[in-house]
């Protein structure tokens, strides 16, 4: 099946939408890590800044669950107040500032799906029939991460790209996406863990 | 704490849970099976940075306007304070267990009452050990309902903590669960009379300034009701319940069945 990855189909000037992320992964002092215990801090400087830092990325994931570019908006207002909101509570043993934002970004835009799911069925075809692998037909500008993604799952198998983009980037359960690759329940959770080893070991994350 | 974990099964669902794929209804299961399974949490903390780095790669930039709109609502959000490390669910377990056998040991005349706080404290202890999880590694996925635990197991978890049980004049037994520390106290009631549809328990803190309302009280499971996590206590606030429309009322419309001086 198709499933597209690179395309951002949203509102606005192509142009726009997409900007370099600087790598925010370090402690140091322009760490996300040290820009979030200033937020937890109160510091709104601080929080201005962490809000330059992710909300692209958190928009762009919302963008690409919910699909709906309002709803994605307020998914994204929505986790940045509450990473405002829960700052003190950053635990940086258990992984970086970046993971736990996007964890929460993730969490939330899934939810949102979910339940207007529940409300009213979403129809599992007409979503597999609407995407289509690498058809980069906007002109979108990458920037170097995604490049560097991109990169690294054009490294994992067929099966093991298609079932972490339809969780991660369609918003799908492990059960959804079983059936809509037609594939046994037990190779799917197999191929998304193993998908993202792979994607975790490519890309140097410790 | 590896109990019903299948093992191999339940390992491979690392991948789906850090990707928020696995549905509600494995999902405690899987939380579970990694209470007990340090390559487990080994293995999603790493992936998580992975799956970190798939939203990175869809950065689309929010329309200007979004951003002082944030920024304008951050002010009016009262932020969370830290967690005091060392603070476990494990820990706030422990205390309430002590604390509730201080309340129980004396119990004499009314075993009943002492089961019935235990089986309170039972909840409240569950609730706190599994929310030690979520303080720590998992503190990343905050629905409404986690919220809710995470306000729970601060106030069961403080050092502070102080259990009082009274009798609901109606029929059942509430329970408070308060840390002044933490300006907050859970209530639970078991076995209050069932009421019609048509009316609903509301909580109030009365001062002398007046009620404030502080919640309905959703009816649980097994005769439980609640909890209902109550914050900015003030000094001189009692709690009290009253049995509202079912909608709730802005102020009591009826006479408490229950009143909990607070300042004691």
């Amino acid at each position: 099946m198709q499933v597209r990855i690179w395309s951002v189909d949203v509102h606005g000037d192509p142009a726009d939408r997409v900007r370099q992320l600087p790598p925010a992964r370090s402690g140091g002092p322009d760490g996300l890590e040290t820009v979030l215990a200033a937020v937890a801090r109160g510091d709104h400087a601080a929080f201005r800044a962490l809000y330059d830092r992710v909300s692209p990325a958190v928009l762009g994931t919302a963008l690409r669950v919910v699909r709906d570019p309002a709803q994605s908006e307020e998914v994204m207002q929505e986790v940045l107040l509450e990473v405002w909101r829960t700052a003190a509570r950053f635990d940086p043993a258990a992984g970086s500032a970046s993971a736990w934002i996007m964890t929460v970004a993730h969490r939330r835009a899934v939810d949102r799906v979910r339940s207007e799911q529940r409300a009213s069925e979403r129809e599992l075809r007409a979503a597999k029939a609407s995407i289509a692998y690498d058809e980069v037909t906007d002109a979108v500008e990458t920037s170097l991460e995604q490049q560097r993604v991109r990169r690294c799952l054009a490294g994992l198998t067929e099966l093991q790209r298609e079932s972490v983009a339809l969780a991660y980037y369609g918003g799908y359960s492990y059960r959804e996406v079983a059936q809509l690759l037609g594939v046994a329940v037990g190779t799917v959770k197999t191929r998304m863990r193993d998908g993202l080893i792979r994607l975790r070991d490519c890309l140097g994350v410790e | 704490m590896m109990r019903r974990s299948g093992g191999i099964g339940q390992h491979t669902l690392v991948g789906a849970y850090v990707m928020d794929a696995v549905p509600d209804s494995d999902r405690a299961g899987f939380e579970r099976h990694m209470l007990g399974c340090e390559q487990c949490r080994e293995d999603a903390r790493g992936l998580r940075e992975a799956a970190a780095r798939l939203a990175q790669a869809a950065a689309v930039t929010p329309r200007p306007e979004l951003r002082d709109e944030t920024l304008r609502a951050a002010a009016g959000i009262r932020q969370l304070p830290p967690v005091v490390p060392g603070e476990t669910g494990d820990d706030a377990a422990r205390r309430l267990r002590l604390a509730v056998r201080r309340l129980v040991r004396p119990a004499g005349p009314r075993p009943w009452l002492a089961r019935m706080a235990m089986a309170t404290v039972v909840v409240l202890a569950v609730t706190a050990t599994v929310l030690g999880l979520h303080l720590t590694s998992m503190q990343s996925r905050l629905t409404a309902a986690q919220r809710r635990d995470n306000a729970i197991a601060a106030v069961v978890g403080a050092r502070d903590a102080t259990t009082m049980t009274a009798r609901v004049s109606t029929g059942g037994m509430a329970t408070v669960v308060m840390s002044r520390r933490e300006r907050s106290l859970v209530f639970v009631a078991r076995g209050l009379a069932r009421l019609p549809a048509s009316q609903a328990y509301e909580l109030w803190l009365m001062s002398p300034a007046g009620p404030r309302p502080a919640g309905m009280l959703a009816p649980g499971q097994h005769g439980m009701s609640g909890p209902v996590v109550v914050g900015h206590l003030a000094a001189g606030d009692q709690l009290g319940l009253t049995v509202e429309p079912a909608a709730g009322a802005a102020r009591p419309t009826s006479a408490p069945i229950v009143l909990v001086a607070l300042d004691r």
